[in-house]
């Protein structure tokens, strides 16, 4: 069964995404949903026309660099080979497969290369996560939720924004399926689950630590430390 | 050589542009070609294929000062401005082969070398570069192109009074070109001629115009 991508970034998300501002993490999880949406794909072709547009439309400096120097630094580059076609595209270390509580998942283009980087899989219930290299303030990690499993009930200090990869999962406000990204504020306090019979993966980034709300949970310290 | 004489203009962009139909005219005699079609996707072909150092120069003349400004105005000093300058226009030179004109303008393809660039700079110096890079993030275009039917779907919408005060609220370049088109009822072509702008960025800004609306509309209606 195939079920189409449902809850899209903003426009604005992607603008920032398309001019190159957004963090690395959050641009990460932007990269990923459009490897799954052929509409966001679209708004990415449009924006970047747009932003092309504007860069040929600009005006140069009123301090421009003397001619000289420009000459100089265009001779210096029309001096280096240019590179045979097929060498053009850099060969990468690139991980297509990854394997987690007995399954094995497809990776998105986005994550082949990051994925090979990722730390040891840390596995509690049936919850399994992965940090993928990141700096402060974010977090990026794979999560893995087995079929018929809750995440624990949570709320965080900062943004949590998760992209699903494979399977499907539910939460207070919705369903969601592969390319589906869900933003949630620290004002939400949600808890997903995976109630289907297929297990779930997801990219997930978070921008400061979890505070879990629900019984024993909320005592487990470590529980913090292993979401973050 | 008179190379950079064409970007040595300080006044605003003459509100007509200037058709200049012949690559191979001398760039100092000619005012600002940005709005020129066609002609910086010639020039990337001609590197491409024969290493035609002519047509760099035309593409380095018009886009090394503009690159420059624009690196100025994201990194805040001209050091880095001029890095990325250099490493942006070295891929140009470098890499004209993987430019495809069926997938968009010239213009849209320097944009997101500079972009990367950039991006890549900044990460290193964080000495986060093979963390996450630009190649991750930016995949070369190469997803199937879309259909573009809902811009039809839409069409009917727009004469209704209920997007008319979001109309207001687009960016002035997206607002002008759905005016044209759905006020002044402008082909797309006509829109293109009269602006002086490729017809697939006229394309694009409706798309743009359009999602935009309906993110209104949807916020409004909630």
């Amino acid at each position: 069964m195939t079920q189409s991508v449902n809850h899209h970034p903003s426009i604005s998300l992607l603008e920032l995404y398309c001019d190159g501002s957004l963090n690395a993490e959050v641009a990460l999880l932007v990269a990923t949903h459009l490897d799954y949406c052929p509409h966001c794909q679209q708004l990415r072709h449009d924006i970047e026309t747009d932003l092309g547009a504007q860069l040929a439309a600009s005006t140069p400096a009123s301090q421009d660099l003397h001619n000289a120097d420009w000459l100089e630094m265009m001779n210096s580059i029309v001096a280096t080979p240019q590179l045979p076609f097929t060498a053009v595209a850099p060969a990468q270390s690139v991980e297509q497969l990854i394997n987690i509580g007995g399954y094995q998942f497809e990776l998105p283009r986005s994550l082949r290369r990051v994925a090979s980087k990722r730390s040891k899989w840390l596995s509690m219930g049936g919850i399994a996560t992965a940090r993928l290299p990141s700096g402060e303030p974010h977090h990026a990690s794979l999560l893995f939720i087995d079929k018929h499993t809750d995440v624990p009930l949570h709320t965080h200090q900062g943004l949590e924004m998760t992209l699903v990869l494979a399977g499907e999962m539910v939460d207070e406000n919705g369903h969601y399926v592969p390319g589906d990204l869900i933003i949630n504020s620290p004002d939400d306090t949600h808890k997903p689950r995976n109630i289907s019979d297929e297990p779930c993966l997801c990219l997930s980034v978070l921008s400061a630590p979890l505070q879990f709300k629900e019984g024993l949970t909320r005592w487990l310290n470590p529980l913090q430390r292993f979401f973050y | 050589m008179d190379l950079m004489m064409t970007t040595r203009h300080h006044g605003p962009e003459p509100s007509t542009p200037a058709m200049v139909t012949d690559r191979t005219l001398n760039l100092a005699t000619t005012e600002p070609v940005s709005r020129d079609l066609g002609q910086w996707e010639q020039a990337l072909a001609l590197v491409a294929l024969s290493r035609d150092k002519q047509a760099y120069q035309e593409l380095f003349g018009y886009f090394a000062p503009r690159l420059r400004a624009f690196g100025i105005k994201m990194f805040g000093n001209e050091q880095q401005a001029l890095e990325m300058v250099q490493d942006t226009l070295l891929n140009v030179w470098q890499k004209a082969a993987l430019f495809d004109p069926t997938r968009g303008c010239a213009s849209t393809w320097i944009f997101t070398i500079a972009r990367n660039v950039r991006f890549d700079m900044l990460r290193k110096k964080q000495s986060r570069k093979d963390d996450i890079s630009a190649d991750d993030l930016w995949a070369d275009g190469d997803y199937p192109e879309a259909e573009d039917h809902q811009t039809q779907k839409w069409e009917l919408w727009l004469i209704t009074e209920k997007l008319a005060p979001h109309f207001a609220a687009l960016p002035p370049a997206q607002r002008t070109v759905m005016e044209k088109v759905y006020l002044e009822e402008m082909s797309h072509q006509e829109v293109s001629d009269l602006l002086g702008i490729p017809l697939g960025t006229v394309k694009s800004r409706i798309r743009l115009a359009l999602d935009r609306l309906r993110e209104a509309l949807d916020d409004s209606e909630r």
